[in-house]
């Protein structure tokens, strides 16, 4: 393995840091003129979570993604990878980072083989079996022109290139939208397959995908977390509540929607103790799916 | 014929609580013996393209209540069970079964009267 040269003091301190939060954002603020797109937003990821961020179009996934990248400049606040601030990514830090964009930037004229060659040269350590075996497992022809690729095939290369260098910490940004189911479960595998404990974001408006593979929920409304927190803690503690009359207003009461036949509400039951509930309401657990529709609409 | 979980992903039950519920009651059950291999945690997980981490989760915890153990080795092995309160434990098992068609026989208001027998008779039928 290729190591920076900094061997001062704090460097096995600092590295524990990495590993203990390999994304660390702190009040972060983006605004495009007069749209505020993140909102004093704060997240620290665990090592070897897999996040799924979900929101509505136009949360500000995809914004958040980039700030903490660094490839979006927030008005205020810091987001840090692996320890480091994302404005000024050691080569060691990238070396360990992979990313795929909502729309992959591939060199359209050259060929899907030498590309991969040409992107592996800038890494320390690139896997080049791994690289083809995955070619071959997705249907990607070597030899083909990047141009002539399908949006699919484009994906499918982009996701290659993400995972060639085998990285520790890996940030998608609605990676498999144009791919198959089946497609879509091969590289849910992919993401297992080779590095343990790897860190996983991944913004996808596929939940049914998200539930085999997350381990945290990050939920984005209007530039803000709205939930964070473990999955299987999520589904078991989250429920929603048919009911005759409003509850009161507090916490463990997330929302509210009062319609003609009553009012539907969920209640987080490790706040709001299910047993105060009148004994007309009838309770439910939720899937991802659920819960997007009745906490986001 | 290896053991195979059945996990819907997309239920409201989360896939470790599946996991464990079906080990919980194969074991009750007797259809998975002392001594029998669940499946890896890789397996399971390239099977139904889970996170690996999730399938640790449910037989850690099926570990910790002593329905399984980890073999040097081997992979998860079904304990030894030790006698005296298996029907308890079972019983434990039939409770969320039990509470949920509870509620809903409150909420169709039937007679209790009429549940109980509704609940023996489907018990006898099955013989």
């Amino acid at each position: 393995m290729h190591e920076p040269k900094s061997t001062h003091a704090s460097y096995a301190s600092e590295s524990a840091l990495a590993n203990a939060c390999p994304i660390e954002v702190s009040d972060l603020n983006l605004s495009y003129k007069n749209r505020h797109v993140l909102k004093d937003v704060c997240l620290q990821i665990p090592q070897g979570a897999v996040v799924g961020l979900v929101g509505a179009n136009g949360a500000g996934k995809t914004s958040l993604i980039r700030c903490m990248l660094g490839l979006t400049l927030p008005q205020s606040g810091e987001a840090r990878l692996l320890g480091e601030d994302s404005r000024n990514l050691s080569d060691h830090a990238r070396a360990r980072l992979g990313y795929v964009a909502q729309t992959p930037e591939l060199i359209e004229w050259m060929k899907v083989a030498a590309y991969l060659d040409y992107i592996g040269a800038f890494y320390p350590v690139w896997h080049e079996q791994r690289v083809m075996q995955l070619l071959l497992d997705w249907d990607l022809s070597p030899t083909q022109k990047i141009a002539e690729l399908s949006l699919g095939q484009k994906q499918k290369l982009a996701l290659v290139q993400a995972l060639g260098h085998a990285p520790d910490l890996l940030l998608l940004d609605e990676p498999v939208a144009s791919l198959d189911p089946l497609m879509r479960r091969d590289f849910m595998r992919a993401l297992f397959d080779d590095v343990p404990q790897r860190t996983v974001l991944i913004s996808s408006h596929l939940l049914s995908d998200l539930e085999r593979i997350i381990t945290h929920l990050v939920l984005m409304k209007e530039g803000k977390i709205l939930v964070f927190d473990e999955w299987d803690v999520l589904a078991e503690s989250l429920q929603r509540v048919q009911l005759a009359k409003r509850l009161p207003d507090e916490s463990g009461v997330l929302v509210q929607h009062i319609h003609p036949d009553g009012v539907t509400a969920v209640i987080d039951i490790r706040q709001f103790d299910p047993s105060r509930l009148p004994p007309e309401a009838q309770t439910a657990q939720m899937n991802l799916d659920a819960l997007f529709v009745e906490l986001l609409s | 014929m290896p053991l195979q979980y059945e996990i819907n992903p997309s239920a409201t039950v989360p896939i470790y609580r599946q996991i464990v519920d079906q080990v919980e009651r194969l074991i009750a059950g007797g259809s998975l013996r002392a001594g029998d291999e669940l499946p890896s945690v890789r397996a399971v997980a390239a099977l139904h393209a889970v996170n690996p981490m999730t399938v640790s989760k449910a037989y850690s915890l099926l570990e910790a209540q002593g329905l399984v153990q980890r073999m040097r080795g081997q992979g998860m092995v079904v304990a030894e069970r030790t006698p005296g309160n298996s029907t308890s434990q079972r019983m434990a098992l039939l409770q969320p079964s039990l509470q949920a068609a509870a509620q809903h026989a409150r909420q169709l208001e039937i007679p209790l009267a009429e549940a109980l027998a509704a609940f023996r008779k489907e018990l006898e039928g099955d013989k």
